[in-house]
């Protein structure tokens, strides 16, 4: 039985709380490891999703609907989650010790699936209006523009679903892309063309984000002025490896972590997985995947049983 | 499905954790409709309590005075010194019942993880008063809504939790100008927009004193 105990040495530390977190706990009890996850947000980016339609075996769900799913299957398994940040990790060799503002915890190995958060453009105006037009979550704060006009910036099918979303409510949404044409998934792609309420403003690119108390408009690279009453910005992500790189997790030039096949790190104990880790195509499923055979590799490590893969 | 019937089986699922008896005071006002509503919601969760929780209702404008209360129906959680603790202009329904029933459990009596931690700084921590602005459909809230309850909890009321939900309460909504959730305000005077940590509230609060 899985529990709270700060006392004791876990076989793994899961750190995280989206999908890939979670499903990597969720084997590490079926192996009847000893597992806790530490998170900062439960659910992880994908909780801000208005609709999941690609996760095998769920026609269509919401972002945070699919999470619910996901706590529920971990509280029957009894595995305790926390809500915190681990700021430092020493390694003792056989054992690391995890460092937050709160406690400190044992384990004989790590998990990393801390996943990523959103990217900020750097544009004069948007640290400004956070919050007072300035948004990086349509489920959040959509409900806030009904019958105005919004700007989705960014291109890929985050932000095709991101405008998809607003359009339910918004008298207009313009999608702002700094390329030829968007790179949403074909069938996202599809229904931003065939939605009447959505244009796209392509080859431009946003440079100030403008207003008195609450955006009121913002202005692009060819000096043109656009009226809107909110920005929703979705240019990607940055991974969350602050923690990794410094124990010494290598990453590469994004700051994603080096995984194998076997989502091991160059450090022996100490797994990662998800949007955090260097892989090319990143989506719910495929973190999943790697979360869960980070279980299995730190089933592997703690147990010292050969495994075929 | 429908989602009556999924927020249901998660209330039943999820209360079974509650070991120790609450009481709950609820607030009423005048809309008969607010306060059908929120009635039913709370049945839900006394029945799947095995009688555990119990609901107190207030319809009295003295208490409701004694208590500040100006905004109902209100939902609140108070110590056996008659101290609110807690807070609800919220319906603790869909993403808000899993906070809900943590922070019940939390209020019964069972481990509190940062209780150390907030014991350790109380004498740093000036009377406080954390606001929570949310919607329902907002996904950070529920992790702010759990820690700064049991923040609440921990400092048995030195710091008060109260959560809002500001599409019901629109005039709250209009007195921050908030176009943005989760918004989090400590003592009405700073503010987190979006996701905030644990830390970095406790931190406001000691650095705050």
């Amino acid at each position: 039985m899985n529990s709270l105990d700060l006392e004791k040495t876990y076989d793994l530390v899961v750190l995280g709380g989206g999908p890939t977190a979670i499903a990597c706990a969720i084997y590490a009890a079926r192996f009847a490891l000893d597992v806790l996850v530490v998170g900062k947000i439960f659910g992880g980016l994908i909780a801000t999703t208005d609709i999941v339609e690609n996760y095998p075996g769920i026609t269509s769900t919401s972002g945070q609907g699919l999470m619910e799913m996901f706590k529920d299957h971990m509280n029957s398994l009894s595995i305790p989650y926390i809500s915190d940040e681990i700021r430092s990790i020493e390694n003792a060799g056989d054992y690391f010790t995890l460092h937050s503002f709160f406690q400190k915890f044992k384990a004989k190995s790590i998990c990393i699936a801390t996943g990523s958060e959103r990217r900020k453009l750097g544009i004069p105006g948007e640290d400004q209006f956070a919050g007072k037009g300035v948004s990086y979550c349509a489920t959040c704060d959509g409900p806030f523009y009904r019958d105005k006009v919004v700007c989705v910036i960014g291109g890929s099918d985050s932000a095709a679903k991101e405008a998809l979303y607003l359009a339910q409510n918004s008298k207009k949404v313009y999608i702002i892309y700094r390329r030829e044409e968007i790179r949403a998934e074909p069938i996202n792609k599809k229904k931003v063309y065939e939605n009447g309420k959505i244009e796209i403003i392509n080859n431009t690119n946003v440079v100030e984000i403008v207003g008195k108390t609450n955006v009121n408009h913002i202005i692009f690279d060819n000096g043109k002025e656009l009226e809107v009453d909110g920005v929703f910005i979705e240019i990607g992500s940055i991974p969350n490896s602050e923690i990794a790189k410094r124990i010494g997790v290598k990453t590469n030039e994004k700051g994603e972590i080096f995984i194998n096949r076997k989502s091991e790190t160059n450090i022996l104990g100490i797994f990662a997985a998800g949007d955090v880790a260097d892989a090319p195509f990143k989506q719910a499923i495929t973190g999943v995947a790697e979360g869960v055979i980070a279980a299995y590799s730190a089933f592997d490590y703690i147990k010292d049983v050969d495994i075929e893969y | 499905m429908p989602i009556s019937y999924v927020f249901n089986k998660i209330i039943n699922n999820e209360m079974v954790k509650l070991t120790k008896p609450v009481e709950l005071s609820l607030f009423l006002g005048v809309n008969t409709e607010d306060n059908e509503k929120i009635r039913s919601i709370l049945k839900i969760y006394v029945e799947s309590s095995k009688d555990l929780l119990s609901i107190k209702e207030v319809s009295n404008p003295i208490i409701s005075k004694n208590y500040d209360i100006k905004h109902f129906p209100a939902i609140l959680f108070i110590n056996t010194d008659g101290k609110e603790i807690i807070r609800y202009l919220a319906k603790p329904f869909g993403a808000e019942i899993r906070p809900f029933i943590e922070t019940l459990i939390t209020f019964s009596g069972d481990p509190n993880y940062y209780e150390l931690v907030i014991k350790e700084n109380i004498e740093k921590i000036k009377p406080s008063i954390i606001k929570v602005m949310i919607t329902d459909s907002c996904a950070y809230c529920p992790e702010i809504i759990t820690f700064v309850n049991k923040f609440a909890i921990a400092s048995n009321g030195k710091i008060r939790s109260v959560i809002i939900d500001i599409m019901t309460h629109s005039d709250i909504s209009e007195s921050y100008d908030i176009s943005s959730v989760p918004i989090t305000v400590i003592n009405d005077k700073k503010s987190f927009t979006g996701m905030v940590g644990p830390d970095e509230v406790l931190q406001e609060l000691i650095g705050g004193s």
